[in-house]
């Protein structure tokens, strides 16, 4: 037995060294399975970056409001009677003051011009209640100062900023025929409202015709369990006929369905790529084979096994690949962690994401990139170990 | 024999490592048809675009209303043939995950603006002018859902209510819309915006956005400015754009597809190209000896080059032909299931035309360096070697 593991050994060893006999057949096929790996990794880390900015943007402890059916923030109601009914209900917590920790807030679609592609773009405009900015967790004002209540004042998220153009402080933005001063710019924990522009509720309202109305309500709650008392609450009283979610949870379906849209794309492109890889891999390890022939043949007149010719081969295309699959995503790392990019999310709205590169992903490149290695090798090692050995010794 | 048996005779004398690079080949162009017919789909509206079509909406963003008396209005500004509105409905069938394309549009003027886009029989179209409660449905959307003419449909929003509290629109179907042109997308129903305006419970008398046909694309940027001009300053401003501007501006919001699609294509061909390459100066080293004799026969050095290119470009046919074809038949397969997002999803007669230009291209450049090489050989290195 411990002859075989050294025949092994001894074949392996041969076989690699003897590669760089065969450099460029072997580059070209790390460098293919280096783009495989590439293509998929850049799809799962879009995938990632923007299902992190999403689902990182919702607390277990804030509630959020909608209309009954609405689904996004975009398209809810939620009328001032309704407001006042739920800052009674039950579950909310409450200030050292005493007043109910709830933000009624109204989100608008306004245009913006990206800095990259100059091309318009919907961005939230965001009118919030007093407590606002004190429901979404992390949020600090990092230049210039929050917003006046009662003021055409706006604060601008870290993201929005970075992404499109007009936005800097102290410059004027104007939604139709109304002016707004930019005085701020705040950050909230890399969370998707990065990519939002918040302005005093009251003055939203009124500047765009919306007396009365808001979209939707956040509140704070006493514990994430309180959030079925508050449920309750809005399913008995017919007068509110509204949905309560978790924050949490509302983001991780506003998130689902882009993520899954990505990924469905990505995979099937870096599999049919693999398949293309894989016949780079057959070809560089079945002329590995045959220009070997006389070699393995020489071998096994001497009393080596198949086996051991099948292990080298093998780990020949197996090595192989696995430089490829850490080539590739050394070069995805390099390339896109941290990209910045931007697409339309649940609300009809720009949002601003980083792709964002996981050990887990990469684990899952370089997954990929050895399946390819083992396909591509396995049929020139069985042929490797089949080899005739008379007609080896003639090969050439 | 001629020089194309010569030809095919070497390309497949090691039928394996032929049949391996046909498929890489097929791979790669499978992986083109289908980003690019991906791509074209998307930007089908783009294309579609007549250029005397323009859109006037709010200024402040699209999606924010603008009151029905602009119609009036608009209609009167010298240049303007025809104009039409239309109002988002966020319509849904049954289950939220439903999405159904439903606007509210303006019942007299909607079919004559976009008459060279699809076309309604006209009694059905009558038919649908007498009904208030009645609706006309896009041809591929009726398939979806098996509806025919005279079917009673409840339609829902997940924006707007009835005054009634509701959210169901009940609407017959008057007619079947078909489209004019392949790259058309029937995947929408059109109702009465008088009906929806009467019962819904908000934004009473407002509008989304106005569609409009210039006299001549010449009056294009007059008539833009003096509709913008009429507005300016009043509590709804707008923003008058060509219908092509306006819809690559809509398509840009999704983020740079084509530059995805040129990055993996890219990634793809690289790739592809490398190991074609790769194998094809591999065996034309392993017969050198051959092109030795050849050339002792008196095979010219161009003639090798010829042959040796042809053997190459053969290769890339015989993989992105049937790869093509295979995009074709997904794309044909996927087309009912993407036609939300994509709709007319399909390897267009460019596309195909583009694919051989890129297999000729693919042919010739992996096959220059060994043909080059097999030319220029010295027929004494030649049988000296091996």
């Amino acid at each position: 037995m411990r002859s075989l593991w050294l025949q092994v050994a001894a074949v392996t060893a041969i076989n690699l060294k003897s590669i760089s006999q065969r450099r460029w057949l072997s580059l070209s096929t790390v460098i293919a399975i280096a783009l495989v790996v590439i293509v998929l990794l850049a799809f799962l880390a879009m995938a990632n970056g923007f299902q992190r900015t999403i689902a990182g943007s919702g607390a277990d402890d804030i509630a959020i409001v909608l209309r009954a059916g609405s689904q996004a923030e975009i398209n809810s109601t939620v009328s001032r009677d309704q407001v006042r009914l739920i800052e009674d209900g039950p579950g909310i917590a409450r200030g050292s003051d005493g007043k109910p920790l709830i933000s009624p807030e109204l989100y608008l679609v306004v245009d913006g011009i990206k800095r990259s592609t100059k091309t318009k773009a919907n961005l939230p405009l965001r009118g919030i209640g007093e407590q606002g900015s004190e429901l979404r967790k992390g949020v600090t004002i990092t230049a210039g100062r929050m917003f006046n209540r009662g003021s055409n004042e706006v604060v601008v998220g870290k993201a929005l900023l970075r992404e499109f153009e007009g936005f800097d402080i102290g410059s004027t933005v104007s939604f139709g025929s109304t002016r707004w001063n930019v005085v701020g710019v705040f950050e909230a924990g890399g969370s998707v409202f990065e990519s939002e522009i918040w302005a005093d509720l009251n003055v939203v309202q009124s500047l765009f015709n919306r007396n009365n109305i808001v979209q939707t309500v956040r509140a704070r709650l006493t514990s994430p369990a309180a959030l079925s008392d508050l449920k309750n609450h809005s399913d008995t009283d017919p007068r509110l006929k509204l949905d309560v979610k978790s924050e949490a949870s509302y983001f991780a379906e506003q998130a689902s369905q882009t993520t899954d849209l990505i990924q469905k794309l990505g995979w099937p492109l870096a599999i049919a790529m693999a398949l293309g890889a894989i016949a780079g891999a057959l070809n560089t390890m079945y002329s590995s084979v045959a220009s070997r022939a006389t070699e393995i043949a020489t071998l096994r007149a001497i009393g080596f096994g198949g086996f051991p010719a099948f292990v080298g081969t093998l780990a020949e295309s197996l090595l192989l690949a696995a430089i490829g699959g850490l080539l590739g995503a050394a070069a995805t790392y390099l390339i896109f962690d941290g990209v910045t990019a931007s697409t339309l999310g649940g609300n009809f709205t720009q949002v601003v994401f980083d792709f964002k590169l996981s050990p887990w992903l990469i684990g899952e490149g370089v997954a990929l990139a050895l399946i390819v290695g083992l396909i591509g090798g396995l049929f020139p090692a069985v042929r490797a170990a089949r080899l005739p050995i008379v007609e080896g010794l003639y090969a050439n | 024999m001629n020089d194309f048996d010569l030809v095919r005779k070497n390309l497949f004398r090691r039928k394996l490592r032929a049949s391996l690079m046909i498929v890489s080949i097929l791979i790669a162009f499978m992986i083109f048809g289908v980003l690019a017919g991906f791509y074209r789909a998307f930007t089908a509206g783009e294309d579609a675009a007549a250029a005397d079509r323009m859109i006037t909406v709010n200024k402040i963003n699209f999606t924010q209303p603008m009151p029905i008396a602009y119609f009036n209005r608009v209609r009167a500004v010298e240049g303007v043939r025809q104009v039409t509105f239309a109002n988002w409905f966020g319509g849904y069938y049954q289950d939220p995950k439903n999405f159904i394309m439903a606007l509210a549009i303006e019942p007299n003027t909607y079919f004559d603006v976009y008459r060279s886009e699809f076309e309604v029989a006209p009694e059905q179209l009558q038919a649908f002018m007498r009904d208030r409660g009645s609706a006309v449905v896009g041809e591929s959307l009726a398939q979806k859902w098996g509806w025919k003419i005279g079917d009673r449909i409840p339609l829902n929003s997940n924006i707007f209510s009835q005054k009634s509290g509701g959210h169901t629109w009940d609407l017959t179907i008057a007619g079947i819309l078909k489209g004019k042109a392949d790259h058309v997308d029937t995947n929408f129903l059109l109702f009465q915006y008088p009906y929806f305006d009467e019962t819904r419970s908000f934004g009473k008398d407002t509008i989304g956005w106005m569609i409009l046909q210039t006299t001549s694309p010449e009056n294009n940027d007059r008539v833009a400015k003096a509709i913008d001009a009429m507005f300016a300053n009043s509590t709804a401003e707008t923003s008058t754009d060509t219908e092509k501007a306006f819809g690559k501006a809509f398509a840009a919001q999704f983020g740079n597809i084509a530059l995805i699609v040129l990055l993996v294509v890219g990634a793809a061909f690289v790739t592809i190209l490398m190991i074609v390459g790769n194998t094809m100066a591999l065996s034309i080293r392993e017969r050198t000896r051959e092109i030795g004799v050849l050339k002792t026969l008196g095979f010219s050095g161009p003639r090798i080059l010829t042959m040796v290119l042809g053997e190459s470009v053969l290769l890339a046919l015989l993989g992105g032909i049937p790869g093509l074809a295979i995009a074709a038949l997904i794309a044909m397969a996927l087309r009912t299931s993407l036609s939300n997002i994509a709709p007319a999803f399909a390897v267009s007669p460019t596309i195909a035309l583009q694919g051989l230009a890129l297999m000729i291209a693919l042919g010739l450049i992996t096959g220059i360096i060994p043909a080059l090489n097999a030319m220029r050989l010295k027929i004494a290195t030649a049988l000296g070697r091996g």
